[in-house]
């Protein structure tokens, strides 16, 4: 559909720089995404906003020099049409979303959960669209594809296994005895059944989820 | 008071299978009542105590909802009730209708995406939540009682030309606008001296959609009535428009003047119901959130005057006071109200404003007994180093001189506004006393007598450092002038020029 084809035109605004950069990183592998500005500040943030003209701002609740929360009401004063996001350090209570929403934030992300979380939640907030996880079920995020990975057939998790130590394709087809090209299809089946899209993706997972023990 | 159960939810279903399957997907979120029959649903509808936060219809055939029996209860019986129709296709002309009659609120096809629906029951629960304390979200909207203006965007000027003519020839309740493209729109809509109250849109048009143009005013302008037209029968859209943008109707092309006329003139009721109800709420809200404002600076003032006009050896607290009371802030909202209500915020922040103001005291009165020499180059050291990184200016930090404390509050007033002390005037009025003044105006977004949603560590050492620069101006015998503005201020101190001879 048309209106989602446009770009997102993103404002991040974190204290921290490495924070701020490891986030970025994951965000620009999306290709639809188009950072218009970042802010280590709020002050800078609302200084900012009128020339970038985002439409979608994440910020965090915490910032140095003032309070994140109160930066993005502001921001939403001077441009009600922009989707904010806001990070929080701790896990949000059902009675505090409550008030985040009424106070106009699309959607509230927490320092706990994982990236994947929040750049769902980023596309979902983009049309203005208000995004609320689940809450009361911490929902072990990994679950759904702890799932999908004991759902994949031997052949394919031998290959994941192969894959996330960073085999060669070559040689992940001499060893199984197939050709490169069938070699590249389950890769790409396995990524598309665990829900992966690039490859420290499914290392991470195989290391935190299987060390080595579903080989 | 808070929602820590799941959201219930009613559930209308036709097939056992569908049953299932839904409960697989949503059950672990929501808790579900399943009725396998209209009469069931509504005689449950009647006996509970509470509504439900949704209703849903599992339709094996939707085009039969359009006179269902519990749809139309839960219409007349229960405004507020989330009404969520769920189908393997809907036809437009369907849904077209079903939202005519106000049967349903959101529509999803098969296969849907649980997480979305998710969001749209719990945002509604929540928002439930928020009706049975304070009043739902508003901003301030100027109220015009002109005649209300109905827009109608089409890229094909020819054609709406000719029908905002027939239509102002009609009658006399409205005037109509015509824009040939969502960007002329916005132009009209901001250039416009009140609100508008209805705008019937194109979807296709070159340049920004029909549909991105009903998202922007749906933030925007929540008052004004929308409406998605089409000469395509692009069920997408519609339903992307109904549940995304919480459209009014879809008025499928072409259009007759005498329809459209019907079709204007509910709508005009609904923007007007909008906009009153809008202005009660704020009116309210106002209310209540000066009789918050109130309470805080009688206990400000009750707790903390004693202390602080002492140690400033003047009346600082009502100053302090009366200088907040010139800066204006957002307008409340209900997540303010519902901040200060539900949560402890009003307890905690006259606690811990208190609590820090003391600590502050104690520090005050040991660097009291420190030599302070106020001239230019004293003050321009101790600017610069309160500004060092390394710099410890927290309450248990040894004492400095009392100068060094005004600097450090500066300092603080400063950052918060991304300014340092370079931006700072220092002149010499007359032979015995140095004007300080800021060149641009400092930020005070928020503040002691504003509404809150929460306390943080630079709200408060803000607050703190405002009245700390007061109660060390007069400490040393100056003067300190605020003059607010919308969020921001100027300020202007004087300091007598001398070896001072404290305490």
């Amino acid at each position: 559909m048309s209106p989602s084809n446009r770009k997102l035109r993103l404002y991040v605004t974190i204290s921290q720089r490495l924070f701020r950069d490891s986030l970025l990183f994951q965000l620009l592998l999306h290709s639809d995404i188009d950072l218009v500005g970042e802010s280590e500040s709020g002050i800078d943030t609302l200084n900012r906003l009128e020339s970038s003209k985002p439409g979608v701002l994440i910020i965090e609740e915490n910032l140095q020099d003032n309070d994140g929360l109160t930066i993005a009401e502001n921001a939403l004063s001077l441009h009600p049409t922009l989707s904010v996001l806001l990070i929080s350090d701790t896990p949000v209570s059902a009675s505090r979303l409550a008030i985040y929403l009424e106070a106009g934030i699309k959607a509230v992300v927490s320092k706990h959960q994982p990236i994947q979380e929040l750049v769902k939640t980023l596309f979902y907030i983009r049309n203005g669209q208000v995004y609320v996880g689940a809450w009361n079920k911490p929902d072990k995020p990994s679950q759904g594809v702890v799932n999908a990975y004991h759902a994949l057939s031997g052949r394919e998790r031998e290959v994941a296994q192969l894959i996330a130590s960073r085999t060669p394709i070559k040689e992940i087809a001499a060893q199984l005895g197939v050709s490169c090209k069938t070699v590249h299809s389950y890769k790409d089946r396995i990524f598309i059944k665990l829900g992966f899209e690039r490859l420290p993706e499914l290392i991470l997972f195989m290391k935190r989820h299987h060390n080595g023990a579903a080989a | 008071m808070a929602i820590t159960e799941e959201p219930q939810i009613f559930l209308r279903y036709d097939s056992k299978r569908a049953l299932t399957a839904f409960e697989e997907e949503f059950g672990n979120n929501l808790n579900i009542d399943a009725f396998e029959s209209d009469q069931a649903a509504i005689a449950a509808l009647k006996e509970c105590s509470a509504p439900p936060h949704a209703l849903f219809i599992l339709a094996s055939q939707p085009s039969s909802q359009g006179n269902s029996p519990l749809l139309t209860h839960a219409r007349d019986a229960h405004p507020g009730l989330l009404k969520i129709l769920i189908s393997d296709a809907v036809p437009l002309d369907v849904l077209v209708s079903l939202l005519e009659k106000r049967l349903i609120d959101r529509c999803f096809e098969q296969p849907l995406d649980p997480d979305l629906v998710r969001s749209h029951v719990l945002t509604s629960a929540l928002a439930r939540k928020s009706h049975e304390n304070v009043m739902p979200e508003a901003k301030p909207k100027d109220a015009s009682d002109e005649v209300p203006t109905v827009l109608i965007v089409d890229d094909e000027p020819a054609a709406t030309k000719y029908l905002a003519r027939q239509l102002e020839r009609m009658q006399n309740d409205f005037h109509v606008l015509c824009a040939d493209s969502a960007e002329q729109a916005l132009e009209i809509i901001q250039s416009m001296p009140g609100t508008l109250a209805v705008i019937m849109t194109d979807q296709r048009m070159p340049g920004m959609q029909g549909k991105e143009l009903l998202d922007e005013l749906k933030q925007s302008h929540p008052a004004t009535v929308r409406i998605l037209t089409s000469a395509y029968g692009e069920v997408n859209v519609a339903l992307d428009a109904v549940n995304e943008g919480g459209i009014f109707r879809y008025q499928k092309k072409p259009w007759r003047a005498t329809e459209l006329m019907s079709l204007f003139q509910e709508a005009i009721a609904r923007h007007c119901a909008l906009a009153s109800a809008r202005e009660s709420r704020l009116s309210q809200l106002e209310q209540q959130f000066n009789g918050l404002r109130d309470q805080r600076r009688e206990l400000l003032l009750k707790n903390l005057s004693g202390p602080v006009d002492t140690a400033a050896g003047a009346p600082v607290m009502t100053l302090f006071i009366q200088a907040l009371d010139t800066i204006p802030c957002l307008f409340a909202n209900t997540s303010h109200l519902r901040a200060s209500l539900e949560t402890s915020l009003e307890n905690d922040l006259i606690q811990q404003f208190g609590e820090q103001v003391h600590q502050q005291l104690t520090r005050l009165q040991a660097a009291a007994s420190m030599h302070t020499k106020v001239d230019q180059a004293s003050i321009r050291a101790a600017l610069q180093r309160s500004e060092e990184p390394e710099y410890e200016h927290r309450s248990n930090a040894p004492a400095p001189s009392i100068l060094l404390m005004l600097c450090e509050s500066l300092t603080t007033l400063l950052t918060a506004s991304g300014l340092s002390w370079r931006s700072l005037n220092l002149s010499q009025a007359s032979g015995h006393s140095l004007i300080l003044s800021c060149e641009a105006p400092l930020k005070l977004y928020a503040h002691l007598l504003a509404p809150l949603t929460r306390l943080s560590r630079p709200f408060l050492d803000q607050q703190v450092a405002l009245l700390l620069l007061f109660i060390t101006t007069y400490r040393l015998g100056g003067e300190l002038q605020i003059s607010g503005a919308a969020q921001s201020y100027n300020l202007v101190l004087a300091l007598p020029l001398a070896n001072s001879p404290e305490a």
